[in-house]
């Protein structure tokens, strides 16, 4: 009697689970038939009105339809999640094409980022940076330079004065005779930085930027020179630009050399950056005039050095392209990210 | 300086570059002497001749114009109409031909002029782009050859080459001296030019008593007396000369001696002898506050220590520089008093440059010439005076020359030349190539030469210069390349460099453009931006109280070294804000500037402004105030810095772009070292700017003074942390960050981080109060904190909290 009313519970409870339609209704369904107080459960109290030796068959065949159910359960639940599962994903959908929450870029100056890259480089080599006062005496600026103060080439710089004795550097050689002052030999240095001419038009910025090498150790040599700045060429534009130096004037450095390198937008055919000569300059150098050496109290018998020069904003126009001084200090938003 | 090739092939055979301009280019580049243009003078020419007017008729159908039968060497004579009025039968003119292409693109065509062909047309000077006045064409000399090219026949049929000569090559700014550099460079020899003079029987001191009393500053002066000279214009050959080479005929003596300075780079001066006043010439310094009128009629007030050529009464040429009005060759001149000095390069050059007058002759002086020259260029103008002018020379020169330049000789080891430029050197290729150049080998020894420089030369004075001079002749291309051993220690770069970098890396990545302004800018600017620059002091910048000027500023728009980054920053702004950029930021490192003591202070600053927000998709609420947004970006690179402590505190800023309710000040470390700042409503209002805009900047220098520092990293716990809200209703004086630090200390072992989350007034709360709410973080190193512990936490804060601020 009692097992069939067990009978009965378990097949009322399989078509009732087979046709759930959903997770919901499907888990209430086991509440009711398998739940601590569901239907088999309070079939298991009235086993007391059976007799003693039925109770575990009874016991058994209870559990056997109990396990049935409960693995019919498990079967049912999972195709009905993933029929939800299913369901809902057909509706739940984000267009990703939306922006997210907005994240300003940044980038780097043009003019700084070229410095670092030739520090970098040239650090490669053992060079370290050194910096000085944009406002330099004339000494440093000049005098120690061998340009005492009737010397020609003091026309060629057109000079920011300040106060008497104070001038704003019309180049970075300065740092090289503060840096001699102040450190030990041998050494080899590198200073970036502001310079100041007074001269403004489409090629020329009042304000510019120049990086200097300067290398003095007991023997240096033009040969070392030429190395050097062949290897540095190369790796700012890359491996197949060649050097050339042309002899000039510069009054510390003797001998002294402009610096060449072929075109790197043409590779030497000839275009409108190199004006067609295949050559672009990109620099002075020179080995340091004794009188500099001596002017920074070594005695230039003991001691030699090179120096080299590059102005940054060539460097940079060269590389990138940038069509017009100008936009270097203009600061416009618009020309800072394409250096992102 | 401009070289013409017809006249430099007087001196050295360049015959060969005329077809082949590149190979010379090459060779002068080579050499040092940069070519910044060659210029084919001819170009304008082809097809145009020497015409020979056979027959003159006039025009059928127009009473002003002719028609011409002209040879022009062909076997048929060429029939050409014109328009003018002063030729005739019989004149040599200049006839462009069909296919002639005259300056302004003028293409001459065959063509037919009221019905009558005319085949070219007769040429006036203006039309041929030739100096000189126009008035109807040009009718050439009567022995002109018809048929023979214009150019040649003018010799215009020259190569003008544009040099850029560097300071210390001062010889080489003439054609006898350039013709010297070739003639070492290409082994040719230099040919001198002719200075044969007749001389008459009479002295200089018969009119006029030299004398130098200034022998610093002038080491030569000499002077010569040519009578009864014709002044008058130039023959074709001499303007041609000076023309090509851009330099204006005057008339026959002033062209002569402009000849000579380009001739031989020794600039020269003639005076009218019957205006040189009381018999006597003196070379010394002029009187301070003495008057002068150049030849051109400006006048100039001089200084004591300009060197004056003077008469008995006044200064008739500043030396060097530029002749007087008042002793200057005119038409009736008839004898002359002829000046050839060497005048040294400082008197010359501090003259010019503070009186601001610069001439051909100032500029070849100041960057020295050769001192032996002198007689030579005085013989060498007398005798095309005599050729061109006519005259008597007198019969000696007075050379006034008390201590003779001795140049200092020149030991070298060719050895060293050899280790300097990084290849063997052989001794006799060494001396040979020196030779060549002019030097002359006084003592041999071994490896060790001397060397007397030439007297034109005044750049070689050492060792060094000689070694520059055999590389630069060899070749620079000779130099091998090699990368020089590193046996030492590199040193640690510049701290400063370290940490900008460090800076501009890291706020590239917050969203700021890094700017790059000038460090100038205009004072009025600066003084309108910023008010009183001393209202930078309160919030710890080192200011002074005069600014740093600049003596000679390009413009009053850049006349000052900046003080403070923000007004380039906001100029910045207002450059993209006009190009419609409404909403960008930016930054710059850079150095602001001060007077303090006899020089200047220098001071590395960090400025940053930022200005207008995106209209965000996702904000629901309105954004956070963007000065805000900046000190947030502040503090996440004080946290880059390992920074411990700062504090901002609420500045009344006195500076006319801050809003003096909406700015703080940065105490870092105990020290007040910036601001941050919203735009000042009056400075926005009168921009027209609509966006928010917030400015910060620091004393980069002090914000980084122990950076790099290396993170000191704690035990993290194990246990989980819980989240507790907590709410209060205070007193609206009370900063949110105030109340932040009272809650953090309550618990300072188990709390973690403390966060405002909300805040509001109005509605129900009563006035002047607000309410706070901040999300407390609560973690315990050693076990997990219990809900009895969190609620005693809990309650303890709240008891804390309103014992404190009620």
């Amino acid at each position: 009697m009692l097992e069939e009313k067990v009978k009965l519970i378990y097949n009322s409870a399989k078509s009732a689970m087979s046709a759930a339609i959903d997770s919901k209704s499907l888990y209430d369904l086991k509440v009711k038939f398998i739940g601590k107080s569901g239907e088999l459960s309070l079939v298991m109290k009235e086993m007391g009105s059976l007799p003693k030796e039925d109770r575990p068959g009874f016991g058994k065949v209870v559990n056997k339809y109990k396990k049935e159910l409960e693995n019919l359960y498990n079967t049912c639940e999972e195709s009905l999640k993933n029929k939800e599962l299913s369901e809902k994903l057909a509706v739940d959908t984000l267009d990703l094409t939306l922006p997210g929450p907005h994240q300003p870029v940044g980038s780097v100056h043009p003019i700084p980022l070229v410095i670092d890259e030739i520090v970098d480089i040239l650090a490669r080599l053992g060079y370290s940076v050194r910096t000085g006062p944009l406002i330099e005496k004339d000494w440093y600026n000049f005098e120690a330079l061998n340009i005492p103060a009737d010397h020609p080439a003091r026309d060629e710089q057109d000079t920011f004065y300040m106060k008497p004795g104070y001038v704003l550097r019309t180049q970075t050689s300065p740092v090289q005779i503060h840096t001699l002052e102040n450190e030990s030999l041998p050494l080899r240095v590198l200073s970036p930085g502001s310079v100041f001419r007074s001269d403004s038009d489409i090629s020329h910025s009042p304000n510019f930027h120049q990086i200097e090498g300067l290398l003095v150790d007991k023997k240096v040599s033009m040969a070392d020179l030429k190395g050097t700045i062949n290897f540095f060429v190369k790796e700012f534009f890359d491996s197949s630009i060649k050097i050339r130096f042309r002899p000039s004037f510069f009054p510390f450095t003797e001998p002294s050399a402009e610096v060449d390198c072929s075109c790197p937008i043409c590779k030497g055919k000839g275009c409108r950056m190199c004006k067609n000569t295949g050559w672009i300059e990109i620099g002075g150098c020179g080995l340091v005039n004794p009188k500099v050496l001596t002017s920074a109290k070594i005695d230039p018998d003991q001691w030699q050095g090179f120096a080299f020069g590059f102005g940054i904003e060539r460097m940079a126009i060269i590389k990138y392209g940038v069509s017009d001084i100008r936009l270097f200090s203009d600061n416009n938003s618009f020309f800072l990210k394409q250096f992102v | 300086m401009k070289v013409s090739l017809n006249w430099l092939n007087d001196y050295v055979d360049v015959s060969e570059f005329y077809k082949n301009t590149d190979a010379l280019d090459k060779i002068l580049t080579d050499a040092g002497l940069e070519v910044d243009g060659v210029e084919d003078m001819a170009k304008n020419f082809n097809h145009v001749v020497v015409g020979h007017i056979k027959t003159l008729e006039k025009h059928p159908d127009a009473d002003k114009l002719t028609v011409c039968s002209v040879d022009v060497g062909a076997e048929s004579l060429q029939q050409i109409v014109c328009g003018a009025k002063n030729h005739k039968a019989g004149d040599k003119v200049v006839a462009a031909l069909p296919g002639a292409v005259l300056p302004g693109d003028f293409k001459i065509k065959k063509s037919k002029i009221r019905g009558v062909e005319s085949l070219g047309m007769l040429c006036s000077t203006s039309e041929l782009g030739l100096p000189g006045d126009s008035d109807g064409i040009t009718i050439l000399e009567a022995d002109a050859e018809p048929g023979k090219s214009f150019a040649e026949h003018a010799r215009l049929n020259d190569i003008v080459f544009e040099l850029s000569v560097t300071a210390n090559r001062a010889d080489c700014l003439s054609h006898i001296g350039l013709a010297r550099e070739l003639s070492c460079l290409l082994d040719k020899p230099l040919k001198y030019p002719a200075l044969d003079v007749k001389t008459s029987a009479f002295k200089v001191s018969d009119h006029v008593k030299v004398e130098l009393k200034d022998g610093v500053n002038c080491p030569r002066y000499s002077a010569r007396v040519v009578k009864g000279v014709k002044v008058g214009p130039s023959p074709a050959w001499l303007k041609t000369r000076l023309e090509q080479v851009d330099i204006n005929s005057v008339n026959n003596i002033v062209d002569i001696t402009n000849f000579i300075m380009l001739e031989y780079g020794q600039p020269m001066h003639s005076f009218d002898l019957k205006n040189i006043n009381g018999g006597i010439l003196n070379v010394k310094q002029v009187s301070e506050g003495e008057t002068f009128i150049s030849l051109d009629g400006a006048e100039y007030k001089l200084s004591a220590g300009d060197l004056g050529i003077c008469d008995s009464e006044r200064v008739v040429a500043l030396a060097g520089v530029v002749g007087g009005q008042n002793s200057g060759i005119s038409d009736d001149t008839t004898d002359l008093l002829l000046e050839v000095a060497h005048f040294t390069q400082s008197t010359v050059r501090k003259t010019s440059r503070r009186l601001g007058i610069s001439t051909d002759s100032s500029y070849r002086f100041s960057r020295g010439t050769d001192p032996n020259i002198v007689t030579d260029a005085m013989n060498r103008a007398c005798h095309l005076i005599q050729k061109l002018c006519g005259g008597e020379v007198s019969e000696d020169i007075v050379d006034l020359y008390p201590n003779p330049i001795v140049k200092e000789p020149i030991t070298v080891n060719t050895n060293y030349a050899g280790e300097r430029l990084g290849y063997k050197v052989e001794g006799g290729d060494f001396n040979n190539w020196m030779k060549r150049l002019g030097c002359e080998l006084v003592k041999q020894d071994g490896e060790v030469s001397t060397f007397n420089p030439p007297s034109w030369r005044w750049d070689l004075e050492i060792k060094e210069d000689l070694v520059e001079e055999y590389g630069r002749l060899n070749g620079y291309d000779k130099i091998p390349e090699s990368l020089p051993a590193l046996n030492y220690e590199p040193l640690t770069h510049d701290p400063g460099y370290i940490q900008d970098r460090h800076t501009y890396q890291f706020f590239s990545k917050q969203g700021y453009y890094q700017s790059v302004n000038y460090n100038f800018l205009g004072e009025e600017y600066l003084n309108n931006f910023v008010g009183k620059v001393a209202g930078f002091k309160s919030c710890g910048f080192k200011v002074s109280d005069e600014s740093a000027k600049l003596q000679n500023p390009l413009s009053e728009e850049y006349n000052v070294m900046r003080p403070s980054l923000a007004p380039s920053l906001f100029k910045n702004l207002m450059t993209n804000y006009r190009s419609g950029i409404s909403s960008s930021r930016q930054f710059e490192i850079g150095k602001v500037f001060g007077v303090e003591g006899d020089g200047y202070f220098e001071t590395r600053h960090l400025g940053m402004i930022a200005w207008g927000q995106k209209n965000e998709l996702w904000q629901n609420n309105k954004p956070a105030p963007l000065v805000l947004s900046l000190k947030e970006s502040v503090e996440n690179f004080l946290r880059s810095l390992k920074a411990k402590s700062w504090v901002w505190k609420t500045w009344n800023s006195e500076l006319s772009y801050l809003h003096p309710g909406k700015s703080a000040t940065l105490f870092f470390e105990g020290k007040n070292i910036g601001y941050i700042g919203e735009i000042h409503p009056k400075l926005k209002d009168d921009s027209k700017i609509r966006e928010d805009v917030a400015f910060a900047e620091f004393n980069l220098e002090l914000l980084m003074r122990s950076f790099p520092k290396k993170p000191k990293l704690s035990e993290i716990s194990k246990y989980p942390a819980v989240e507790r809200d907590f709410s209060f209703v205070v007193d609206k004086s009370v900063a949110s960050n105030e109340l932040k630090q009272f809650i953090t200390k309550t618990q300072k072992d188990l709390i973690k981080s403390v966060e405002v989350v909300d805040i509001f007034s109005g509605d129900k709360l009563p006035e002047g109060k607000h309410s706070l709410t901040y999300k407390v973080l609560f973690q315990d190193m050693n076990t997990t904190l219990t809900d009895d512990v969190i609620k005693k936490l809990h309650s303890d804060i709240l008891n804390k909290v309103s014992a404190k601020f009620s």
